[in-house]
């Protein structure tokens, strides 16, 4: 028994003073303060204007830099019309080499964005690599149809097209509004495909005047009842915000709209 | 060359179509769904003589309120408040001016009407989606005068089939154990109520113990433990009748029963010198037959919806964990691999879950997982609670929870406590005495 | 790190240990009636007898006799070698930190853990049967570690 009481104190003794010399270096580490990272306001109006501070500028001419690269590689944007025939008849190969420069950009995440908020601000001068992303994904969904031929035409039709989309503000409002109005049936199963396309067609002011459910056919599926649902839903969601925020110019390139509602992320979430 | 490229040039030059703006909406609000139930509309012939049998003022109005409950314990919809209801039952019922439902922001309405006609109980009723102004469904049936509550819950069914994609849960019963006195000494009772809580009745007088309870495929048998003259057995009852029998003539203590999915078997465990075992009882032919044989114990079975599989809990690792097997006792594979203790595995009548109660550091928790064991989710936590049955339509699960004594052994309390699968909604269920060991039938229509 | 930093640590981690064995000792002191889980303590034991205990106790999810169980099921045998005309019946229990149905087949196999025993010292089989009664019958009602090990039980009761 004392033997053991002996052992016992040893060792208790021995991890005390372990502690005791250790305990002075926890106390000196200094703390890591995370950057400080600031922030600008930005006003949203109809076209998204950028101040253009300091810090954006030096960045602009890096993008620039890096960009010179591209525009060289790809014909600079005023002239791709001309030089389409030089660039149809290999549009896989062109998305190939978008992919890889896309890719090579996205690993410093920071100039991602802040390419984007410049091609909002230099549209006309920088080569817009939104739209090639836009380009990649569209042809992605073209594809999966069967329809090869479509694919070509399709593609040239969006490379004109890539400056007549919403800009970032316009999107955002008529997201807010959408979003205000949308009321996810809660009793939707959340490990099934939620996703409800509607295609519209919008008077100048944002009332209706036609909408199309994409997937038309899943409605009555058996087994697929809650897309009926969900469907339903989205429709109730649209009517709900009539007349929609759409923007106040450019009627010809909104009146014709898609919007995909994706239940998904908040009942997953 | 250059003529291909030329062609095309030419082709495509004149397209000057706009591409298709495409606007993600991925967010939108999850507030239950803004439904106005109208009270059903009734001329006063019927009134009068349904006040004469049911002893009720206004049946319609009745029975919107009773569908009115069931949507809003759902969690899913939130009714709204009558006062503002501009239209008149009997005129909304034919036409609804759907301005003034819009106005007060109902975005699907529920209207009807209720004739007494040939002794008989007549509903109409209909569904409209307010927003697109349009009918979504109508429906008109008979029943005797006495069913007017299932009216109710059968409406509800409906509308809430059309409003969510699924199949109700309103036209069902529970059955479970009532039970008062001091916890060292507690009189039990089977029960019966229906989902709402209304109809209550007793269907045994408590003289002796009775446990876990557990309903027929078509409702109209119950098969649970009694301890009748200090032998605890499984037994049968008619709840129309009341006649009770004992399940087969075991040499020793059965416990856990439930039914098969076609309602032809009896599946329970069976304890003899010491080792509890899963057996089946052929109900008509009172064949015997053993399913699991290992020495540990085995309980709890709970059949598959299509009958070809069995979960069911067992210690043969060492510890409470739940295992699945086919129905012929082949296969048996453990299900639950997490920290803690796992029981009362329960089924869901889709075939893709397994409900279970678990037990770790002290806390007992309601959860799910699949069917191969995978997904587990925990859906509740509390001192301790268990026995998780699943509604009919597997959206809901019922259980049960005790609250803790004192020192002084005061306090001890049991109810009934209900969850939606999403872990939402959680809420009590109420019963006119203390309550424990529910199960919850499946559609009386049926 | 000077000496006296060193100093004032070493005195705080004294204090603290200090505290934390403190509050172990007096947990020790409290149950002193259970010893390894087994409630060893005799206010809810009656007696068939006198000097023959009624009733043997388990661990959590135990079902194993201890010596103490073994001992206090010897004298029951004797008591019933005496008695040869008395049938018993012997009614398992548990505590309720566990599912209702899985509680039941515990108490069954705690109970039939004493029968098996009671029959080595030459107690033929028809003289006993094996109840379970699960949580239903707790002798104490709180929720506590003793009030538990109480509860978890193999009671051997007259049947004539």
């Amino acid at each position: 028994m004392n033997r053991n009481f002996a052992i016992s104190f040893g060792l208790h003794t021995l991890l005390v003073i372990i502690t005791a010399m250790s305990l002075p270096f926890l106390a000196k580490k200094p703390i890591d303060l995370p950057p400080i990272i600031s922030v600008e306001l930005i006003q949203i109006t109809e076209k998204t204007n950028i101040p253009f501070a300091p810090k954006a500028k030096k960045i602009i001419e890096k993008v620039k830099e890096k960009e010179k690269k591209l525009v060289s590689e790809q014909a600079p944007p005023k002239k791709i019309k001309k030089q389409k025939p030089n660039t149809v008849p290999l549009p896989d190969k062109k998305i190939e080499k978008i992919k890889k420069i896309k890719d090579e950009k996205q690993n410093p995440e920071k100039v991602e964005t802040e390419i984007k908020q410049i091609s909002e601000f230099e549209k006309k001068e920088l080569f817009d690599t939104n739209s090639i992303a836009a380009l990649i994904d569209k042809s992605k969904t073209e594809s999966a149809e069967t329809n090869k031929k479509l694919d070509k035409v399709t593609q040239d039709q969006d490379k004109e097209m890539d400056f007549g989309g919403l800009t970032l503000s316009e999107e955002d409002a008529l997201k807010a509004q959408i979003f205000g109005c949308w009321s996810i049936p809660l009793g939707l199963p959340f490990n099934e495909d939620l996703l409800v396309r509607i295609k519209l067609q919008l008077k100048p002011d944002g009332s209706i005047i036609k909408t199309e459910i994409l997937d038309h056919a899943r409605m009555n599926k058996p087994g697929q009842a809650f897309y009926k649902v969900l469907a339903e839903s989205a429709l109730r969601a649209i009517k709900l915000c009539q007349p929609l925020r759409v923007p106040s110019k450019g009627y010809e390139r909104w009146k014709d709209m898609q919007l995909n509602f994706d239940a998904r992320e908040m009942l997953e979430g | 060359m250059l003529f291909r490229y030329l062609f095309i040039l030419l082709v495509l030059l004149p397209i000057k179509a706009f591409a298709l703006i495409e606007v993600d909406i991925t967010r939108g609000n999850l507030n239950p769904l803004p439904v106005a139930v109208s009270p059903l509309s009734i001329d006063n012939k019927s009134k009068e003589n349904f006040k004469k049998i049911l002893k009720h003022d206004n049946l319609g109005s009745e029975i919107s309120i009773i569908v009115e409950n069931n949507l809003r314990q759902s969690g899913l919809f939130n009714p709204l408040n009558k006062e503002a209801f501009l239209q008149e039952p009997d005129i909304a019922n034919l036409k609804p001016r759907f301005e003034d439902w819009n106005l007060i922001k109902a975005q699907a309405l529920v209207t009807g009407k209720v004739t007494f006609i040939d002794e008989k109980l007549r509903v109409e009723f209909r569904l409209w989606d307010v927003l697109a102004g349009k009918e979504m469904m109508a429906l008109a049936f008979t029943t005797v005068p006495s069913n007017w509550r299932r009216v109710g819950h059968i409406i509800t069914d409906k509308v809430y089939e059309r409003l969510t994609g699924e199949k109700g849960y309103f036209d069902t019963r529970i059955i479970y154990i009532a039970e008062e006195g001091p916890k060292t000494n507690r009189i039990k009772k089977l029960a019966i109520m229906d989902q709402d809580g209304f109809n209550n009745k007793f269907l045994t007088l408590g003289n002796e113990l009775v446990l876990t309870p557990r309903f027929s495929p078509t409702n109209q048998m119950v098969t649970y433990l009694s301890y009748f003259r200090n032998l605890p057995r499984v037994y049968l009852l008619d709840i129309e009748t009341g006649m009770q029998e004992v399940v087969g003539d075991f040499p020793g203590m059965t416990f856990a029963p439930r039914f098969s999915p076609d309602g032809k078997k009896i599946i329970m465990s069976f304890a003899k010198d010491g080792n509890s075992d899963i057996y089946t009882m052929d109900l008509e032919n009172r064949i015997v037959e053993r399913i699991t044989n290992h020495p540990s114990i085995d309980t709890s079975p709970s059949y598959s919806p299509d009958g070809k599989g069995i979960t069911f809990n067992s210690d043969r690792s060492g510890y409470q964990q739940i295992y699945v097997m086919e129905s012929n006792g082949k296969n048996v594979k453990r299900i639950s691999f997490g920290n803690g203790l796992y029981g009362t595995p329960v089924w869901s009548p889709r075939g893709d879950l397994i409900a279970f109660t678990k037990l770790h550091k002290g806390k007992f928790y309601i959860g799910v997982m699949r069917t191969d064991g995978s997904g587990e989710r925990l859906l509740t936590e509390n001192f301790y609670q268990e026995a998780p049955s699943w509604s009919p339509n597997g959206r809901v699960l019922i259980f049960y929870r005790e609250t803790k004594t004192n020192s002084k052994g005061e306090g001890f309390s049991a109810k009934l406590w209900s969850i939606d699968l999403t872990g939402y909604n959680e809420k009590m269920v109420e019963t006119e005495t203390d309550a424990s060991d529910p199960s919850w039938s499946s559609l009386l229509g049926n | 790190m000077n000496l006296s930093k060193i100093l004032k640590n070493a005195f705080l981690i004294i204090l603290a240990s200090l505290v934390l064995t403190a509050c172990a000792t007096k947990k020790t002191s409290t149950t002193g009636q259970i010893q390894g889980d087994v409630y060893t303590g005799t206010d809810s034991v009656k007696y068939l007898a006198s000097g023959v205990p009624d009733r043997v106790f388990f661990g959590t999810n135990e079902t194993v006799l201890t010596t103490a169980s073994r001992e206090t099921l010897r004298k029951q045998a004797a008591w019933l070698r005496k008695n040869s005309d008395i049938n018993v019946v012997l009614e398992g229990h548990a505590d309720e930190r566990g599912t209702r149905e899985y509680n039941l087949a515990l108490g069954e196999r705690r109970a039939n853990s004493a029968k098996d025993y009671l029959m080595t010292y030459g107690i033929s089989s028809d003289r006993i049967s094996v109840l379970s009664y699960g949580k239903e019958r707790p002798v104490d009602s709180g929720s506590s570690p003793l009030a538990w090990s109480k509860n978890r039980r193999s009671v051997t009761v007259k049947a004539n």
